[in-house]
Order: C-alpha cells, then sequence, then structure tokens
C-alpha cells in the first residue's frame, strides 16, 4: 500500500458522513440518534458527522419497522448513496419490528430483506454507546481500506 | 484594550488548550453498572416455572429451553426491549439485569401470577378437551377420560351434566394448553400479573 493510499484510508475514516432515514419509528430510537450528537457523547470527536443527505453520506442509519410508504423509495434512498457505504440499523424494530409487529399491523421487517444492512443494533431503544460502536466498528470493517478491496 | 487583546490570543498557545483542543475525548464506551441491558443468566437453577415467559410484553423476546438436563431462559436480541420485567417476575431469580435485584430487595417488592379462567358458554360444546388436556387436572385425576367426567374435587374444571364447570380457578397455573385444545375456542386464560410491595417498617431492616 503506497503512502499517498494510507492518507487516503486514514482521512476516509475519519471522516464518516451519516444520514439517517426513519422508516416508521415510535421516535425512541431518534432520541437516543439525537443523543449521540450532544455534547455527553459527541460523534464529531471520532470524526462522524450527520448531514442527512444521502448523497453526502458514507452511513445510513435506518430507523424502525418499515411501514407500507416506505416500499421503493427506502431502496432509492439507498441507492443515491455513492460508494463505499453501509447501512445500519437502529433498535428492535428494523430486526423484528418490535412491538409492532402483531397480527394487524402492516410493518414490513426487517428491513435487512429491503436494502443490505452491514449491522444491527438490537435494544428498544439501544444505548447511544451501542449505536456509536456499531457506526465505529462498520468504520473500521468497510471503510477502512476499500480500494484494495474494491479494485 | 490591546493587553487584554494580546491576553486573549495568549490563551490559544497555552499547551494546555492546545491539547485539549486536539485531544479531548468524551467518556469511553462502556455502559454503567446499574445500566439495564438484556437479562443474564445468575447462574442459578432455572425451575420452569416460565413466569417470565408470561410477564415478557414483546413477541418472541425470552423462551425457555433445554440444556442439558435442565431448563434455561434464552433472551433473543432484536425483540427484547429491556423492561426487565422477567427478572421481577421470576421466582427463583435465574435472571438479573443492572440493579433490579438489588432494588427488588431493598424495597421489598415483588410480582404476583393469578389466572382467570374464562369459557363463552356460547361457543362452549361440552366436549371435555379442555379438562383432559390441562396437565393439572391430570395431576389431581388421573383417571379422568375424554368427555371431562370426573368425580374428583380437586380438579380445576369437570364437564357436569354436559355443561363445563370451574371449581378451582386458583389452582391454574396459566400454561393454556386447554386454550390450544378447544375446537371452538371458547375457552381463554387471562394472566393477570400484580405488583406487590411490602411496607417497609421504621427502623427494621
Ligand atoms: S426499537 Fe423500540 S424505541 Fe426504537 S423505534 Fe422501535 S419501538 Fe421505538
Ligand atoms: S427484559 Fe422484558 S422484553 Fe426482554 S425478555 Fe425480559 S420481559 Fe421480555
Ligand atoms: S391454563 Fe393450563 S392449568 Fe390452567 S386450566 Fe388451562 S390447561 Fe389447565
Ligand atoms: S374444549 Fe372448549 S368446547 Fe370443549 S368443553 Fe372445553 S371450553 Fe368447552
Amino acid at each position: 500500500m503506497n503512502i499517498l493510499q494510507r492518507i487516503k484510508n486514514a482521512v476516509r475514516s475519519r471522516s464518516i458522513h451519516v444520514a439517517y432515514v426513519d422508516v416508521g419509528s415510535c421516535n425512541g430510537c431518534d432520541i437516543e440518534v439525537l443523543a449521540c450528537l450532544a455534547p455527553r457523547y459527541d460523534i464529531e470527536q471520532y470524526g462522524i458527522y450527520v448531514h442527512n443527505n444521502p448523497r453526502e453520506a458514507d452511513v445510513l442509519l435506518v430507523i424502525g419497522a418499515y411501514t407500507p410508504g416506505w416500499e421503493e423509495k427506502l431502496a432509492m434512498v439507498w441507492e443515491k448513496i455513492p460508494a463505499p457505504k453501509a447501512a445500519i440499523t437502529i433498535g428492535n424494530c428494523p430486526i423484528s419490528g418490535c412491538l409492532f409487529d402483531r397480527k394487524g399491523s402492516f410493518v414490513d421487517p426487517p428491513v435487512k430483506k429491503h436494502i443490505p444492512i452491514a449491522a444491527e443494533v438490537p435494544g428498544c431503544p439501544p444505548r447511544p454507546t451501542e449505536i456509536l460502536q456499531a457506526i465505529l466498528s462498520v468504520r473500521d470493517t468497510v471503510f477502512a481500506n476499500w480500494e484494495e478491496e474494491h479494485p | 484594550m490591546g493587553l487584554s487583546f494580546v491576553w486573549y490570543l495568549r490563551e490559544f498557545v497555552r499547551a494546555e488548550w492546545i491539547k485539549k483542543f486536539l485531544f479531548a475525548r468524551t467518556a469511553p464506551l462502556v455502559s454503567p453498572s446499574y445500566f439495564r441491558g438484556f437479562p443474564e443468566p445468575t447462574g442459578k437453577t432455572c425451575q420452569h416455572a416460565l413466569f417470565c415467559m408470561m410477564a415478557c410484553p414483546a413477541p418472541g423476546a425470552i423462551e425457555v429451553v433445554h440444556a442439558g438436563d435442565g431448563w434455561i431462559p434464552k433472551i433473543h436480541k432484536g425483540h427484547c426491549i429491556r423492561c426487565g420485567l422477567c427478572v421481577e417476575a421470576c421466582p427463583n431469580e435465574v435472571l438479573t439485569s443492572g440493579r433490579i435485584l438489588e432494588t427488588m430487595e431493598r424495597e421489598g417488592t415483588s410480582l404476583l401470577f393469578s389466572f382467570r379462567i374464562a369459557i363463552d358458554k356460547d361457543l362452549c360444546t361440552g366436549c371435555g378437551n379442555c379438562c383432559t388436556a390441562c396437565p393439572v387436572n391430570k395431576q389431581a385425576d388421573a383417571q379422568m377420560g375424554a368427555g371431562g367426567h370426573s368425580s374428583n374435587d380437586e380438579v380445576i374444571m369437570r364437564v357436569q351434566e354436559g355443561d363445563i364447570m370451574v371449581i378451582h380457578e386458583d389452582k391454574c397455573t396459566g400454561c393454556k394448553t386447554c386454550e390450544t385444545s378447544c375446537p371452538n375456542g371458547a375457552i381463554r386464560i387471562a394472566r393477570i400479573l400484580e405488583g406487590y410491595q411490602q411496607p417497609v417498617q421504621e427502623g427494621i431492616q
């Protein structure tokens, strides 16, 4: 690996831009994602920034149990993100539908059958530290050496 | 004026300030010990009371499964909402999470279960399937045959003159076997969960 590539990798893994999309949650997980931005957890110290624009994003946080209104739309958002990219689901809802996946409800979990998911963070809601850890682990596996692995 | 401006700029070349500016970190990414995480086993023996499964509000979150020659509650992440009700409900303290067990001991709280058997007389045909399926009935009266007739007064319910009669509702363990064996969906078991607190007396621990 030449020095230029090393610098590129180092810079890339210190500059993760996050977009989040709520596909039908109770807002509990949204609040925990919000808490990551606050000084108590302060995600910018790890080089993670929230932009909420898929064209600028590296990581997509998916929150919620996938309501019918998101059919096709979520895949569209996912396709707009330029590679390298990764999607992380936050909370129980995108994994199992949590308490909403009952008889007669219209939600369609898990989200991973609609778009490829790199990591899942269980919990209702998960702690901000758990969300952060997931983003950091994805950073290390997906973004650290992307060009070498995708020639 | 000029001096105070220099003084102000001087703040930014202090080694301590520069170090903080470049390397400041908030608290490390660990959960505090009191955080109510996913329930963990304490190592005590599971007696298969199934109170954890009855208390759990999240569909598919907890299952008591075979492990060796005993039983063990298994938590499914992605379903469990970490409410801690299973920890509180277990009479044998098999699970723990955060400081729930300590708090329960300090405050003298407990969760008690009781069960109500509701039979819709309009749907019930008096077939007696529920009576013969019930495991508690089986223990009380091993002779009970198809039809659910019994001369034993210790059974939970029996069929009398073509009609179902509930005698000992208090003996029901809430297993819901009767519900699944009823061909008409006539019998329903309601699980009632009550929280109790022992009053703490002054001076007595
Ligand atoms: S996982 Fe729980 S907190 Fe998060 S959106 Fe679903 S119900 Fe709400
Ligand atoms: S903590 Fe709550 S949701 Fe999780 S298994 Fe126990 S009772 Fe169910
Ligand atoms: S719930 Fe179980 S114990 Fe209770 S009446 Fe039905 S079969 Fe019997
Ligand atoms: S199984 Fe159903 S229909 Fe038959 S006696 Fe019991 S409640 Fe009535």
